[in-house]
Formats: C-alpha cells, sequence, structure tokens
C-alpha cells in the first residue's frame, strides 16, 4: 500500500488570452485579467496517482493534494478533494510570495515532511507525484528540486505506470525515445508529463469536498530554510511582450519556387535568438571601454539612458570621476535631473557606486553540460557551445564542457572542434545508463571543483531533470528555457558582466528578463535549436582534463528496465513540421501524401521532420490524436510549418503562431488560411504533391 | 466509497441555472432557508450557456432581487448588468438594402386601441447580457445558501410507478469518459443518480431531460411547439459609432432580409440592435424556425442585416467579440406541455419552469420576465408544500394560473400560430383578432422545407469557423457523438436529392459536413447546444443528445 502527495498548481488560464487582457500601454499581460484554473499536467498527475493507487489495488492507500499559493489556491484543492484526493493541504503565507522555484521548492518539501510524518505516520512508502512543469511558469524545475532537497529518486516525464514485481515501472519520455524505469526505493518523486485520461469531478464528490476541511499550514508551520523573495536565488529584471511575427501571405505560383522559399527558411538561423530587441551589441568589459564611466551595456536602453544623463551631468560638472562628486554637486545633479527619470539621493548614491565598479562580478569559466548517446554529442551541446564561445569571448574566459558517462572520452575532441577549451570527462561504468541522481552527483562535484561563472545545459528531458538537481545541490539560481543570454551590466546594484537570462512565459504571452542572485554560479537551461552552433574546426586546440568521482550502486536511484528509441513518440520539437488537414479525404491518402513528403524532407534537407494533422483530420481518423496540431491539440513552433488541406480555422492557427514560417498549400483559394501563412500554393494537393516530392528530392 | 455516502441525496432539484432555475432556488431558500435546495447545469461556469437578445422587463426582476436582497439598485453589480435602460425604443421595417421606415407609430395606435402588437414596447426595460445577469444569479442564489453546481449534464429522469401515481426518483447524470467509440476509458465514470424529493425542470428550450419526462409521465401539447432560431454577435465599435448609437437605444426592424412584400422571401422574425455594454453593440437575427428555403441560414441573414445601411454606420469596422445561437420556444400557451388528466405544468412532484415550459409572451416578444416569474411561483409552491411533494405540480399550476403569466400567455396564444398560417402580410393584420380565430394545427418545424432558395443568399460564405471561436465552443474531443442520425440511409441516399442537406447550412456551427456524400454531424464538438437540428431536419431524423458536462460554448457577454 502506498501513498500519493500530489502537488497541485494554481495558474492563471492561458487559454482565455484575448486581446484584451494585455495593457494597450506597456503591451504586457495582465494576469489579473485571466481566471484561474489548476494546471494542465497537475490534473493529468492527480489522475495519474489515482491510477497509480488503482493498480495498487491495496486498501488504504491515500491520496493527499498540496499546494503552495495565495488562499485563492484553495480551489485547485476542491478540484482535487472533487476528484478523489482524501485530504487537502494548503500551504500559504505571505512571506512566501515573490518565490522563485528554489524558493517554491524548498518549502513544499517542507510540507511533504510534515504531511508524512503528521498524516502518514511517518511512512516511507509513498510518491510524491506531479505535472511536468507549470504552464505559467513553464520551467519544471520545482519538483527536481524538491526531489533533490529531499534526497529522493526522480522520474521526470512519466507518461505510463505499470504494476512492477516489487515498485510501479513507469514509462518516460527521453530524448529520443522512452524508457522503462523502477524507482530503486520509495520514496520516490515521479513528474507527469502526458496523462491525458484526467478524472472527472463526481457529484457526490463535488458535494463532499465542498464540506471537506482543507488543512492550512503557514511558513512558521513547515519552518522552511529559503522563504520568499529574499530566499530565492534568482530576480526578474524586466518582463516585456514577445516580438509579433507579421506572416507574409505570399502566393507563390510554382512549385520551384516554393520550394527554393522552403529551403531558405529551413536554412534560416533561428529568429528566436536575440528576441530580447532591447539589447543587442556584443559585450565589452569596462576596462576595455574608452571610459570607464561607459555604461552602454547595462540590461535595459532605460538604465543606459539614466547612466548617459548622470555620466552627461557629470561632464558638464568638469568632474572626472564618480568618487569625486561632493554634496555640492549631487544636489545640483538631483536638482537637474528630469522629471522623467527623477533622481532622489539614495538613487544617486547607487549609481555612483555603480559608475566606479569595474571588475566582473564573477569569475571563472563559462561551461556547458554535454549531452550524447550512442558515442555522439547532441546537435543541442553544440548549439550552447556556440553561445558559451560567444559568451567567454566577451568575458575573456574559456569554454569548458562537461561530459560524464561510461566511456565517452571519444568525444572530446569534436566537443573541441566545436569550440571548447577545456572538455572535463568523467568516466565511470555507472554511467552508463541516464540515471539522474548518479549523474547528478558527478557533474555537480567537478562543477564545485572548478567553479566557473556560467553553466549552461540544453533543455532537453535529460537537461531539465539535472539542472534543477545541480543547481539545488550547489547552491545556485537556475533559469529553464532560456531563448536569449547576455552578458550585462547592472551598475545600479553594482553587478558587473553578469549573465542576463531571457525566457518566454506564460506560454509565450510574455518574455522576462532573469539574472542569478545570492549564487556561486549563474546556470540556464536553452531550447535546442536556439542557438546556432559553429562550424566544425579540427585543428583547435583544447585540453582535456579527466574527472575521477566516486560513485557506488547506493548512488543509482532508478532500475532501468527496457529503452525504446525512436518509438512512435511525436517529436513536436522538429525543425519542420507537415500537416495534413481533413481536405486529404481519407486516411489512405492522408499516409501516402505525409509518408512521401516527410520521407524526402528527412532523407534530402538534412533536418528533423514530423507529421501533424488538424482536428478535424484526426476526428476523421486519419492519424492518432497525438499527431494533432492546433489550440487543443499540441502548440507548435518549428521552423517551417506545411499545412497541406487545412483551411486554417482560428483555432488551428493559434497552435501554429509560434512558427517561423507558415506554408501552405489549399485547392481553395479563399482558404483563410492564406491570410495567415507567409507563403500559399493554390491548386489541388494530389496534383501538387508529385511535382512537390521531386522537387524536394533534387539536390 | 464510503466517504461519499448520502451525498447524492437531495431535497429539491433543479435541473439548469438559468433565469428561472436560480429564481426558483432562491425563492424556497429565502422562504425556507432549511429546505436543501441543489442546481445543476451542464455548463462550465455560470451563465456560459446563457444566450438572449437580450431586453428584460424589470417587474419580476425586482420582485426577484429585494427579496433576495433587499437593498441592492445601488451595487456595483446591479450597475454593471442592469446599467443599460432602454429610453430610445425602435421598431423598423427594412425595405431593401438601405431603406428603413419606423413602425412606431403604427405600434403607439395598436397601444391606443390595446390591440395586441401594441404590447410590442420596450421602454423602460433593461437591456442586458443575460450570461451576465445569470452569473449574478448565480451569486446571489450560492449567497443565500443554494448549492450551485456546474459541469453536470443531466441524461434522464427516473420514474418510478405508472399513470396518475409516477412519482420521480431522481435525475442521472450523463456517463463521461468514454473514448470516440463509445467504449469506458481508464477514467470512465458512469452518470450518477442524484436522488431528490422534488425537480425542478428549468433546462431551458426544447430541453432534454423534459422532454424525457413529457414523453414518461406521458404529458402533451394542445397544439406543437413551435421555435425561432436566433443568431448573435457582440461587436466592439468606435467611441464614434457608440455616441451615435448611444447607450439607451433598442433596436428591432422586420422586412429586409427576411421579407419583403412582394417577391418573398417571407419568413417570420427580424433583426435586433442592442447595447449592453459601453463601446459595444450587440447585432442579431431572429428567424421563425418554419422557412422554407432548403439553403437558408440564419447566420446570412444576420450578414445581410449587418449590410443594410441603417445598422452598418453604427458596426462597420467593428470586430465581432462574442457570438452565439440559441432557439426561442414561441408556440406559446397551447405549446406548455400539460398532464392530460389534471392540466398539471408537472407531474405530482416534477414540475417544468421558464423556457423548459415554453413561458415566451409572443406579443411582448420577451420571456425572461416570465422565466423568472414561473421560476418563482415554482419556488412559492415547494417552500409551501415541501412536506407534501406529490402536491408541488398541482400547487404550482394553480399559484401560475392566479398569476401574470397566464393572463399574458393566453392573451398572446394565438399571435405565433396566426402568422406562421397566413404569413407577414395576412398574418400580422389578422393577429390582431387572433384571440377570436379558432386554434390551428401547425405543423412542426421540420415540415415546412421545400427546395426553394433563399433569394438573397450571399455568395461568400458565412464564417462558422470565427462564428465558434467567438462563442469559445469546447468539449472534450474524445467523447462519443453526442448527436445522433436515426437513419443515415437518409442522409445518404434521399435528402441530398430533395434539400441538399440543409443541416449543413442551418447549423450556425458547421457541426456538420458532406464526408463520402454523405452529411454528418463530423465536427460535434463545434456544437453551440442550440439543438437546430433537431428540430429542422426535414426528415426529423436527428437526435440532440447531451455531451459530458463542462462541454459547449462559454459566453460570458451573451
Amino acid at each position: 500500500m502506498s501513498h500519493y502527495i500530489v502537488l497541485v498548481k494554481q495558474v492563471p488560464d492561458v487559454t482565455q488570452i484575448t486581446d484584451n487582457a494585455f495593457d494597450p500601454e506597456t503591451g504586457n499581460l495582465m494576469r489579473g485579467k485571466l481566471p484561474s484554473v489548476i494546471n494542465e499536467l497537475d490534473a493529468q498527475a492527480l489522475a495519474f496517482a489515482e491510477h497509480m493507487r488503482q493498480l495498487d489495488g491495496t486498501a488504504g492507500g491515500k491520496v493527499i493534494a498540496l499546494t503552495m499559493g495565495p488562499p485563492m489556491a484553495e480551489d485547485v484543492l476542491r478540484y482535487s478533494l472533487a476528484r478523489g484526493a482524501d485530504e487537502a493541504v494548503l500551504l500559504t503565507d505571505r512571506s512566501l510570495g515573490g518565490a522563485d522555484t528554489w524558493a517554491t521548492a524548498n518549502p513544499l518539501a517542507y510540507a511533504v515532511r510534515k504531511i508524512v510524518r503528521e498524516m502518514l505516520g511517518g511512512a516511507d512508502d509513498y510518491y510524491v507525484v506531479s505535472g511536468m512543469q507549470s504552464v505559467d511558469g513553464d520551467t519544471a524545475q520545482v519538483p527536481a528540486q524538491l526531489a533533490e532537497e529531499m534526497g529522493l529518486p526522480c522520474v521526470a516525464y512519466a507518461t505510463g505506470v505499470a504494476k512492477g514485481s516489487e515498485r510501479a515501472e513507469f514509462t518516460r519520455i527521453i530524448s529520443g525515445g522512452s524508457q522503462k524505469v523502477s524507482p530503486r526505493a520509495l520514496p520516490a518523486v515521479v513528474t507527469v508529463a502526458k496523462y491525458e485520461e484526467t478524472l472527472f469531478a463526481g457529484f457526490a464528490a463535488t458535494r463532499w469536498a465542498r464540506q471537506k476541511e482543507i488543512i492550512r499550514w503557514s511558513a512558521d508551520d513547515v519552518r522552511p530554510t529559503a522563504v520568499g523573495v529574499k530566499g530565492s536565488k534568482t530576480r526578474v529584471i524586466r518582463v516585456f511582450p514577445p516580438a509579433k511575427t507579421q506572416r507574409k501571405c505570399k502566393h507563390v505560383a510554382s512549385v520551384g519556387e516554393f520550394v527554393q522559399l522552403l529551403r531558405e527558411s529551413l536554412k534560416k538561423a533561428s529568429a528566436v535568438e536575440g528576441a530580447n530587441g532591447d539589447v543587442a551589441t556584443d559585450y565589452v568589459l569596462p576596462r576595455k571601454r574608452g571610459s570607464v564611466m561607459d555604461r552602454s551595456f547595462e540590461g535595459t536602453s532605460k538604465e543606459i539612458a539614466s547612466f548617459e544623463d548622470l555620466v552627461g551631468q557629470l561632464k558638464a560638472l568638469n568632474i572626472e570621476s564618480a568618487g569625486a562628486v561632493d554634496d555640492e554637486a549631487k544636489e545640483k545633479i538631483i536638482a537637474a535631473s528630469r522629471n522623467g527619470a527623477k533622481l532622489n539621493q539614495a538613487m544617486l548614491d547607487d549609481m555612483l557606486k555603480g559608475l566606479e565598479a569595474v571588475e566582473p562580478s564573477y569569475r571563472g569559466d563559462v561551461w556547458v553540460v554535454a549531452e550524447h548517446d550512442n558515442g555522439q554529442v547532441h546537435a543541442s551541446t553544440f548549439e550552447l557551445l556556440g553561445k558559451a564561445r560567444h559568451l567567454a569571448d566577451s568575458l575573456e574566459v574559456k569554454v569548458g564542457v562537461v561530459l560524464a558517462g561510461q566511456s565517452v572520452a571519444g568525444m572530446a575532441g569534436s566537443l573541441i572542434a566545436g569550440g571548447a577549451d577545456n572538455v572535463y570527462v568523467i568516466e565511470h561504468p555507472l554511467l552508463a545508463e541516464f540515471d539522474p541522481s548518479a549523474m547528478r552527483k558527478s557533474i555537480a562535484e567537478v562543477i564545485g571543483r572548478h567553479w566557473p561563472q556560467i553553466v549552461l545545459f540544453a533543455a532537453t528531458p535529460q537537461g531539465r531533470v539535472i539542472a534543477p538537481m545541480i543547481s539545488y545541490r550547489l547552491g545556485c539560481g537556475l533559469t529553464a528555457d532560456c531563448t536569449s543570454l547576455d552578458i550585462r551590466d547592472s551598475s545600479r546594484k553594482g553587478e558587473i558582466a553578469v549573465l542576463m537570462q531571457t525566457r518566454p512565459a506564460l506560454g509565450g504571452n510574455v518574455m522576462a528578463t532573469i539574472c542569478t542572485k545570492d549564487s556561486k554560479c549563474q546556470m540556464a537551461t536553452a531550447r535546442p535549436g536556439v542557438f546556432k552552433r559553429l562550424p566544425a574546426d579540427e585543428s583547435r586546440k583544447g585540453e582535456i582534463i579527466k574527472e575521477e568521482v566516486e560513485l557506488t550502486e547506493d548512488d543509482l536511484s532508478l532500475d532501468v528496465i527496457e529503452t525504446e528509441r525512436g518509438t512512435g513518440d511525436v517529436n513536436f520539437e522538429a525543425e519542420i513540421i507537415i500537416s495534413g488537414g481533413k481536405g486529404l479525404a481519407s486516411k489512405s491518402n492522408y499516409e501516402d501524401i505525409l509518408n512521401q513528403l516527410t520521407s524526402t524532407v528527412a532523407e534530402h534537407l538534412d533536418c528533423s521532420v514530423e507529421r501533424g494533422a488538424s482536428r478535424a483530420a484526426v476526428e476523421q481518423g486519419f492519424v492518432e490524436r497525438v499527431h494533432q496540431v492546433g489550440q487543443t491539440g499540441t502548440a507548435v513552433g518549428p521552423k517551417v510549418y506545411l499545412a497541406m488541406a487545412i483551411s486554417g480555422a482560428i483555432q488551428h492557427m493559434i497552435g501554429v503562431s509560434n512558427s517561423e514560417a507558415i506554408f501552405a498549400i489549399n485547392n481553395d483559394p479563399n482558404a483563410p488560411i492564406f491570410k495567415q501563412c507567409d507563403y500559399y500554393l493554390v491548386g489541388n494537393i494530389e496534383e501538387i504533391v508529385p511535382e512537390l516530392t521531386k522537387q524536394l528530392g533534387a539536390n | 466509497m464510503a466517504k461519499l455516502a448520502g451525498f447524492n441525496k437531495v431535497e429539491v432539484l433543479v435541473v439548469g441555472a438559468g433565469p428561472a432555475g436560480l429564481a426558483a432556488a432562491i425563492t424556497i431558500k429565502k422562504r425556507q432557508p432549511e429546505i436543501g435546495v441543489c442546481v445543476i447545469d451542464k455548463a462550465e461556469h455560470a451563465g456560459n450557456h446563457n444566450l438572449s437578445g437580450a431586453v428584460i422587463e424589470p417587474g419580476p426582476l425586482h420582485a426577484l432581487l429585494d427579496m433576495a436582497l433587499g437593498q441592492w439598485q445601488e451595487s456595483e453589480r446591479a450597475q454593471d448588468v442592469l446599467g443599460h435602460v432602454v429610453e430610445k425604443d425602435k421598431v423598423l421595417m427594412f425595405l431593401g438594402k438601405k431603406l428603413a421606415f419606423s413602425m412606431m407609430p403604427s405600434i403607439q395606435m395598436a397601444r391606443l386601441f390595446r390591440l395586441g402588437f401594441g404590447k410590442m414596447v420596450h421602454k423602460g426595460d433593461y437591456s442586458v447580457s443575460i450570461s451576465k445577469l445569470t452569473a449574478w444569479l448565480s451569486d446571489i442564489a450560492k449567497e443565500v445558501g443554494v448549492e450551485v453546481l456546474h459541469g453536470f449534464a443531466a441524461a434522464d429522469i427516473i420514474m418510478n410507478g405508472d399513470g396518475s401515481d409516477a412519482i420521480a426518483t431522481g435525475v442521472k447524470l450523463v456517463d463521461q469518459g468514454r473514448g470516440h467509440d463509445g467504449k469506458a476509458q481508464a477514467n470512465f465514470m458512469e452518470g450518477e443518480v442524484i436522488n431528490a424529493e422534488v425537480i425542478i425542470l428549468a433546462e431551458g428550450c426544447d430541453g432534454l431531460v423534459t422532454e424525457r419526462f413529457v414523453e414518461e409521465a406521458k404529458l402533451t401539447r394542445e397544439t406543437a411547439q413551435l421555435y425561432s432560431v436566433g443568431v448573435k454577435e457582440m461587436i466592439a465599435v468606435s467611441d464614434e459609432q457608440y455616441e451615435k448609437f448611444g447607450s439607451n437605444r433598442c433596436v428591432h426592424a422586420m422586412g429586409y432580409p427576411l421579407w419583403t412584400p412582394l417577391r418573398g422571401p417571407g419568413m417570420f422574425g427580424g433583426g435586433i440592435m442592442y447595447t449592453h455594454k459601453k463601446n459595444h453593440i450587440t447585432v442579431g437575427m431572429i428567424v421563425g424556425a418554419d422557412w422554407k428555403y432548403h439553403d437558408f441560414n440564419p447566420q446570412d441573414a444576420l450578414a445581410r442585416f449587418k449590410e443594410h445601411s441603417y445598422v452598418k454606420r453604427y458596426i462597420e469596422g467593428g470586430e465581432v467579440v462574442e457570438a452565439g445561437a440559441k432557439m426561442i420556444p414561441e408556440g406559446g400557451y397551447r405549446a406548455v406541455p400539460r398532464d392530460p388528466a389534471t392540466n398539471y405544468i408537472g407531474k405530482n412532484n416534477v414540475i417544468i419552469v421558464g423556457d423548459a415550459a415554453g413561458f415566451v409572451d409572443m406579443l411582448r416578444i420577451k420571456g425572461l420576465h416570465n422565466a423568472i416569474s414561473s421560476g418563482m411561483t415554482a419556488g412559492m409552491a415547494v417552500a409551501a408544500h415541501f412536506s407534501f411533494p406529490e402536491e408541488i405540480a398541482m400547487r404550482y399550476t394553480r399559484m401560475l394560473e392566479e398569476s401574470r403569466v397566464h393572463r399574458d400567455m393566453r392573451a398572446a396564444r394565438n399571435f405565433r400560430q396566426t402568422v406562421a398560417k397566413f404569413g407577414n402580410s395576412l398574418g400580422f393584420p389578422l393577429s390582431v383578432a387572433a384571440n377570436w380565430l379558432p386554434k390551428f394545427n401547425i405543423e412542426p418545424d421540420y415540415e415546412t422545407m421545400t427546395k426553394a432558395s433563399y433569394r438573397f443568399k450571399r455568395e461568400k460564405a458565412f464564417d462558422k469557423d470565427a462564428f465558434t471561436a467567438a462563442a469559445r465552443v469546447e468539449h472534450r474531443e474524445e467523447q462519443p457523438g453526442h448527436i445522433k442520425i436515426i437513419d443515415p440511409e437518409i442522409c445518404y441516399n434521399i435528402c441530398p436529392d430533395n434539400y441538399d442537406c440543409p443541416c449543413i447550412v442551418f447549423c450556425p456551427a458547421g457541426v456538420y459536413e458532406r464526408i463520402h456524400d454523405e452529411a454528418r454531424p463530423a465536427n460535434p464538438s463545434n456544437c453551440l447546444h442550440c439543438k437546430t437540428c433537431q428540430n429542422k431536419c426535414p426528415y426529423d431524423n436527428i437526435r440532440w443528445g447531451v455531451p459530458e458536462g463542462g462541454g459547449g460554448p462559454r459566453y460570458k457577454d451573451m
């Protein structure tokens, strides 16, 4: 008999975002305008836990829902109680507000401990089950950090569960496939990536849930070690609306031209990089600038302007260094400051102090944690290397790569060619399979020996598990899924040459720039495809450094039962997604056309490709629902989205709006999709496809 | 599960959290707080499935609010929901795309002579969003102690015993968690049975459980129920347009594009323009469902209406921010279902209120005030006689017969039928004497379809996808289709040659589509729950079943 503590979170309903949810002045999303709902993946986690309880079969297993949030988060607990949960705990306290993932995972871990002590009689046969990530934060960090805090095995990205001989066996997503694993011991943390059969509220259960008492704990009740803003390891510098893309809506007359444009779009570097349009120039260290008072590398243009003003005034007063400003000069400067940027004494002091700061706040190299399978380094690692090289050059430090596995030294050469100066190789037989516990222990240990100033991970199923664990273990802040990484100053805070980490949040509806604080090292993950790899340079020189780590069987947390690569799992991270609509008329037609196109593209265009479908096509049974693209399916953002015989209903187009280029083919010249795509061909699909395949296949 | 034992029992169950059902629930709770009252509704949130024009006569609403709240006039919510009072009451006749004449003089004249359609005035009424009003009433109900539970769709009523002793024991909810193929999924949940002492059916027009009850309890209607279909859009307009239109104008327009005097078409109904939100104008088209044009769709008429010069100047360039569709029961007094033996509107412990019963006053072209009145009457009957559940139908019917609802409904009893029988040109004048005319047996709406074409059909098809997107309709997509075709052979072999499958055209949500030469409900997840299909299919070949709770449109300002 096992128990299940389900972590649930209340989030704004991002599916309800309309134009009037955005502030007309700033363009920022007004969160208060959105209704609050349970995070969808947490609803799935609750169903997953209930399913585990049923599989277990023995009576007495409890499901306990736990959330941390404002008092209104009670709603998600009632939601859970109406769907099978037996008890509900609300961790709520003003002091806990404003927390980042670090200061969220920590109090939650203490709450789990208290639940186990007081409600489960100290039992250790329990699972902490949670959605893989929340739709507002999108970081996927809290469950893994909670596992780290509690020292528990973490089964991340679970999609299924079966009864095992001793403990439950989970199916989880790994890069390029899936794997069956079982935790070697309980308790364990499980994060759910997809479990579609969410529970329905019962009528009787809803009425029961309404009168059921919810257990409320404050911060003092659980006594966490990290609390709220103060306990956080990151801070938000600014929030801004994402750049809106304009579709070209260009009618293309010939298949040849269509294919040409498609090839060009695929080759284009991701437009996402540099989405932080506010500042774009390469960073220069203060001591290399014409004047040490040159502050044109601040994080925001507003800040750059403020310093420019100040320096201008100092110049006008013939003051050469910030230290030479006396009280009289200060008064003059304050008096002269403009209404829009009115200074006060404290602000001026901060700025003057900032002007004196010239040494970088962090020391050490820029590192990348490598990911690999089957003796091959992942493309995402090379992309990070490209970025790391760039960052390291402007900081005048070296690029290091950590490469951990059973026998991996052979891959070091390709990393040096890809831009690394040092490759830190960790080899150990127990690292043969990806076990998050053993992996995070080894890598954290090596990071702790050298203390780089920046560590980058790929935001892949692997990276998104070990990055939170490693950062938590080392006491460092972490920003997930960055789309832009820049070195900038935050002079007012006395910070020089820090990593500004820009990432989308709230389902891509806002962008946030984040800085690390109170940490020895700045850590971030970035999505594959965001940064550009450098051309491999075999003549580059670098050093391969062997690192020894001690691992025993006890460091393993999971038994790997079976690994499957390249199964039917859908890879919507592919560079090109080709979708078919109802206009393809039949399942066999859909299959014929999609097979032809995807195999040709994969073979000749050297890129990853996946097939998608409109809702109508799925409902006609042309393809399984996992392939459904759109608001109710999966929202995708490939480099190229090719829509075949899809009319372009709003619901579909919302789900592809993040695509860099949208191509469409339809026989109806009035198809709405033509007004929402970049390039389109009008014509009969059956007639166009043979020519299209031929042209795509031509080298 | 043991912990849930007893939680499926309630004392009074109200099916449908619209104005009628909530009025009933609030009334019971205010009069007899110890009676447990539970209201269930299939919509995800309060007001999501409530759509109406709407102008509402203030009397009954004031009575309800006075009873429930005492002081309410100054409250923020009241200002928000009831902030628009009709002052400029326009009744127009559109002739062609440009001309508009005021009908007000003839209505005033009729009013002077106390003729029926002289009641068609709206000055002093509230212009409201019924979704918002319902959401408010739902909050009031919760405040006074009613349990209002959303997301629970009732599928059937459970009756015990036969004939005059037949008593309802409860209501069965719809099964949830079946796959497309009907097979139970891991999260399958069989429809629970809610047991209740008294059941108030307040489902609105053509209620699913109501009609099951009418059948089971053998209630009858003197004449067939007649319907209209209403489609509506709320349009965000510019400051200038809104200022020009004003915050208190109410427009009803007859004629084009539904009716022209000589060459047709000849349909009952008209367009509306209201405002119940700043910088927003609501346009709508309400059409008698006895139209005979196989290629007609009320949305086409709405599009034409929007192009009329009178309408266009106020909304041109505006953005449709919300849209929806519903049916209106217009059969009136004689189409109210009653027990033939007793004449009660219900049987023993089950009663029917509001649109589910059909209390729309066609002389006033309004029904909301009667929905609230009948609901309050039901509430009073239940509060006073709860100890004798089997007397509720009798008490309710008697109290209703002494009320204004009954008088008004009787006065309007032949108006709609007269127009249906004689057409607009003759029917309207004749309606003056409607109540001296004999009872007409009007055929049900689905029998009126012909091969004729609608003269003002637009070349460009109406964008139903945009319409359903504006209704924010959503269903769990893996569930079995909730719309059944009785005999697919008809759709494949017979209907195409005769009427060219009109469901494809008239369904406002584009649910029906021709796939492999057969019209099918191919996109059930677009369904707006208007049920036009089951009343307008020329072969009466469609049955609308309720999908899983929480599915359907998500109206906020309709």
